[in-house]
Formats: structure tokens, C-alpha cells, sequence
């Protein structure tokens, strides 16, 4: 919403006029879809999907909100930007449970687009 | 189904008699914010108000300096921003850290400061419509108190509630003590944070001494707790995204091996965030020992009352405020 990560089970739809909302459909530009879409192909995000599209638009959301500085608990005092460690993408992304346990999947493949943003081209 | 109508407001007075013209004696219209815990318990049908009154539009989204080194929270500053802004991050970093324990980063992108302060228990009998419970049917009775009791309360409970209130910010709120500013149908006044929250005692339906109508506008963080020493611990069943079992906020100054100032605030134990004043007067001129320490937090975990759920609290709690003290003291002792 506006670029922010929500809740939408939580939120009055009529709460929201008039503002910018970004869902999984929205991710994906002339038939192309986003990078985090096709990592959590590639790194077997995910098994029977119904959590999919909330990990992937939170995960979209938290890359932005790190990116941007927003600190976590793990955030130590007046650091808030390092590298986005296993641990962090762990705590940012906690408010998305997935039932099959595909987390590692999920993780790896979220560090994955994080590392290609930071580092270009060739994700290492 | 429950109908309910929605109105706007986009300032404070219009807000305060917006709710005052769709109120009466028996049904009471609801401030909207974040909606985070209030939407919830309309879909649960725990909450049944027939009006809501929406706020966000309002221009209560600010954080700013007070004239004597204090900050003002405006009551719709959502807690991501709260947590994640540099004044707040460099004077009050307990009240950083408790927010960042809480929720989840898109449940703290939505709720507001206002909203966590007037939240509701998570008891599950709160929540179960089927379930007896004082708090949402006054008089029904509590089926928590020989119920599933792992997270409720053990201090200032009474025979009608052993319900929590929920919220890691509130729990920094009372040690830095806060004061919140309301504005009602009368006018504007202010609560220390200490007196916003209630003990249920015999009308645990009343969670704060708000009165009705009452808007909280913003919060103020004091000068004089400012730049503490600090630590926010919560011990929960898992990692994130859960609520405290037991948590601790403290902040603590020590000078020539004495401890000069203490503050000590629980949250997970009781109907309201906890403020360990029997602690904090142990602990005020005596040095800062874990032999000290102990004592202290047996003398506040003294009349814990446990359930057959939560036994394991009052030690929990005992040990958690002695290793937090105990980090602080090093804390402090590595900064000087």
C-alpha cells in the first residue's frame, strides 16, 4: 500500500481509497514476471503455494524497506543498513508463516534477489 | 452480520463529536486507525460497534522535539516510523527496541501509536465467543482461570480476570513514563502513562480509565528519560512474531558503584504494563550486584499469583529482570 507492506486479512478495503495498492498480479510487467517471482521458482520457494503470493509481495516490500535503512530487532543501535544476513531475512520476514516449511527455499531465494540487486548481474 | 456505518474525520474536534453524535448510553461508535486489532475483533464478533469513526486523515502523524528536550508523539505515527526515526532511536532506543519486538514489520507499518495503547488482551476466552468471559460479557464468568493459562497474568489479578495486555510498546512507554494526551467531549487533558491502564479488578470490561469519547492525540516522552542506558528482553515460544511470555524494560544509571536511577517495567505478567516500583526501591542506592538484583525481583514477584498454565512465570520473570539488570550493569561499566 503506497509502497508499504500490509496485512490485507486486516485491512478496511474502504480504509484505503484513493491509495496505491500493489498485489501479486501488479508484479508482474508485459508478461514478465518479477525477479522475486522467479527466484522462489528456481529456489523451491515454496510447495503447496497458498502462502506464495503474501511471501513474495512481503518480500518485496521488506528489500525496499531495508534498502531504504528501517531498522529491526536485530537492527544494532545506529546501524541500519549492513548486509542482510540469513538471521535478518528471518526476523523481517516473520510475519509470513509458511505450513509446508518451505522457509530455506523462501530464504534462499530472497537473499538471492537481494544479492543480485546489491551486486549486479551474476548473483554469487 | 453486523452493519456498521463508516464516517471520516480529518481533524481532532470533528473526530471527538463525530463519536459523540453516533454514541449513546448502550452503543458506543469506534475511533478507526491502523485497524490492526480493532478489524480483527469485528470479523471475530468480539467487537460489534455500529459506527466507526475513521481518524487516519487526521493530521496526527508527527514526532517532534519539545521545547525541554522531550519528544511529542502524534497518536497516528504508525510504529515502524516510531521505531525506525532517528530521535527516537537516539533518546528513547528502549522504546525503539520494544516496537521492533512486537508484531510483525506489515502489522507495524499499519498500527499506530494511539491504536497500541488502546489494544485489546489476546486471551483466547476473550476471543472465543463461546467462551464465558467478564472482559467481553461482563458477569459471564472467566474460563481462563482453569482454562489454557500459559499467557496470562500472575500480578494485580483478580477473580473475574487473569486476562494481559499485549503490547511490548507499552511496557517502554511505562518505564519511560510517558505522559498521553487525550482529547474528549470535555476538552484535553493529560495521564501519566502509569494511570492510562487498568487492573481489572471487578470491571475488567474497562481495559484504560479513557472516558468514553476520549481521543488520544499524541504521547509525550519525558526529557528526564532521555539518553538512558537501556534493554528491551522478551522471552516468547518462538523467535519473532509472538508474544511475550514475559518481557522487561529497563534503563539503569550507576555512579561511584551505587545505582543512582533504576527503571524496570514488565510486560506478559499482568493486565497492564507492569511497572516494578518494589524493585526499583530496592534497587535505588544499593550496588548493583546480582545478589541485589535477585532480591529485588523476588521482592516484586512476591504476591505472583500463578496458574496451573503459568507456573513458570514468576521464576521466568525473576530471572529475566536479573539477567537484564546484570547486562546493563556491564553495559554501563564498559561505558565508563
Amino acid at each position: 500500500m503506497d509502497g508499504e507492506r500490509i496485512n490485507s486479512c486486516l485491512a478496511l478495503a474502504i480504509q484505503y481509497e484513493g491509495r496505491e495498492i500493489l498485489t501479486i498480479e501488479g508484479l508482474t510487467t508485459s508478461g514478465k514476471l518479477h525477479p522475486l517471482q522467479e527466484a522462489f521458482i528456481d529456489q523451491d520457494g515454496f510447495q503447496c503455494g497458498y502462502c506464495t503470493p503474501g511471501q513474495i509481495c512481503s518480500a518485496v516490500g521488506m528489500l525496499a524497506e531495508f534498502g531504504q535503512g528501517a531498522p529491526s530487532a536485530l537492527t544494532k543501535d545506529g546501524v541500519a543498513n549492513g548486509e542482510l544476513t540469513e538471521a535478518e531475512v528471518r526476523e523481517r520476514m516473520s510475519g509470513n508463516l509458511c505450513r509446508c516449511g518451505a522457509y530455506v527455499g523462501i530464504r534462499e531465494a530472497i537473499q538471492h534477489v537481494y544479492r543480485r540487486q546489491i551486486y549486479g548481474g551474476q548473483a554469487r | 452480520m453486523n452493519n456498521f456505518t463508516y464516517l471520516r474525520a480529518t481533524d481532532v474536534s470533528s473526530a471527538v463529536s463525530l463519536i459523540a453524535a453516533n454514541s449513546s448510553q448502550d452503543a458506543a461508535a469506534r475511533f478507526l486507525a491502523g485497524g490492526t486489532n480493532l478489524v480483527d475483533l469485528m470479523r471475530e464478533g468480539v467487537e460489534k460497534t455500529h459506527a466507526l469513526v475513521d481518524i487516519t486523515r487526521a493530521p496526527l502523524s508527527d514526532v517532534q522535539e519539545l521545547p525541554h528536550g522531550g519528544v511529542r508523539v502524534g497518536a497516528l505515527v504508525r510504529n515502524s516510523h516510531l521505531a525506525g526515526h532517528p530521535l527516537i532511536r537516539d533518546r528513547y532506543s528502549l522504546l525503539s527496541q520494544a516496537i521492533l519486538n512486537g508484531a510483525s514489520a506489515q502489522l507495524r507499518n499499519m498500527a499506530t501509536t494511539g491504536g497500541n495503547i488502546m489494544q485489546r488482551t489476546r486471551c483466547y476466552y476473550f476471543y472465543d465467543t463461546a467462551s464465558r468471559c467478564n472482559k467481553r460479557a461482563a458477569g459471564s464468568g472467566c474460563d481462563a482461570i482453569e482454562g489454557f493459562n500459559r499467557i496470562h497474568a500472575i500480578l494485580g489479578t483478580s477473580p473475574h480476570c487473569i486476562a494481559t495486555h499485549p503490547s511490548d510498546m507499552c511496557v517502554a512507554l511505562a518505564a519511560l513514563d510517558a505522559i498521553v494526551n487525550v482529547m474528549g467531549p470535555s476538552g484535553e487533558r493529560s495521564l501519566p502513562f502509569s494511570e492510562v491502564h487498568r487492573l481489572p479488578g471487578n470491571d475488567p470490561q474497562m481495559d484504560t480509565n479513557l472516558q468514553p469519547g476520549e481521543l488520544i492525540t499524541s504521547v509525550d516522552l519525558p526529557a528526564s528519560a532521555a539518553r538512558l542506558s537501556s534493554v528491551y528482553r522478551k522471552v516468547r515460544d518462538r523467535a519473532s512474531y509472538a508474544f511475550a511470555l514475559v518481557s522487561v524494560a529497563a534503563a539503569i544509571k550507576i555512579d561511584n558503584g551505587v545505582i543512582q536511577e533504576v527503571r524496570l517495567a514488565l510486560g506478559g505478567v499482568a493486565h497492564k504494563p507492569w511497572r516494578a516500583t518494589i524493585a526499583e526501591q530496592l534497587l535505588r542506592g544499593v550496588a548493583p550486584t546480582s545478589e541485589n538484583f535477585v532480591k529485588a525481583a523476588a521482592a516484586e514477584l512476591a504476591p505472583a499469583i500463578p496458574r496451573r498454565g503459568n507456573a513458570f512465570k514468576p521464576e521466568l520473570a525473576k530471572r529475566t529482570i536479573t539477567s537484564v539488570l546484570s547486562e546493563l550493569t556491564a553495559k554501563e561499566g564498559a561505558g565508563q
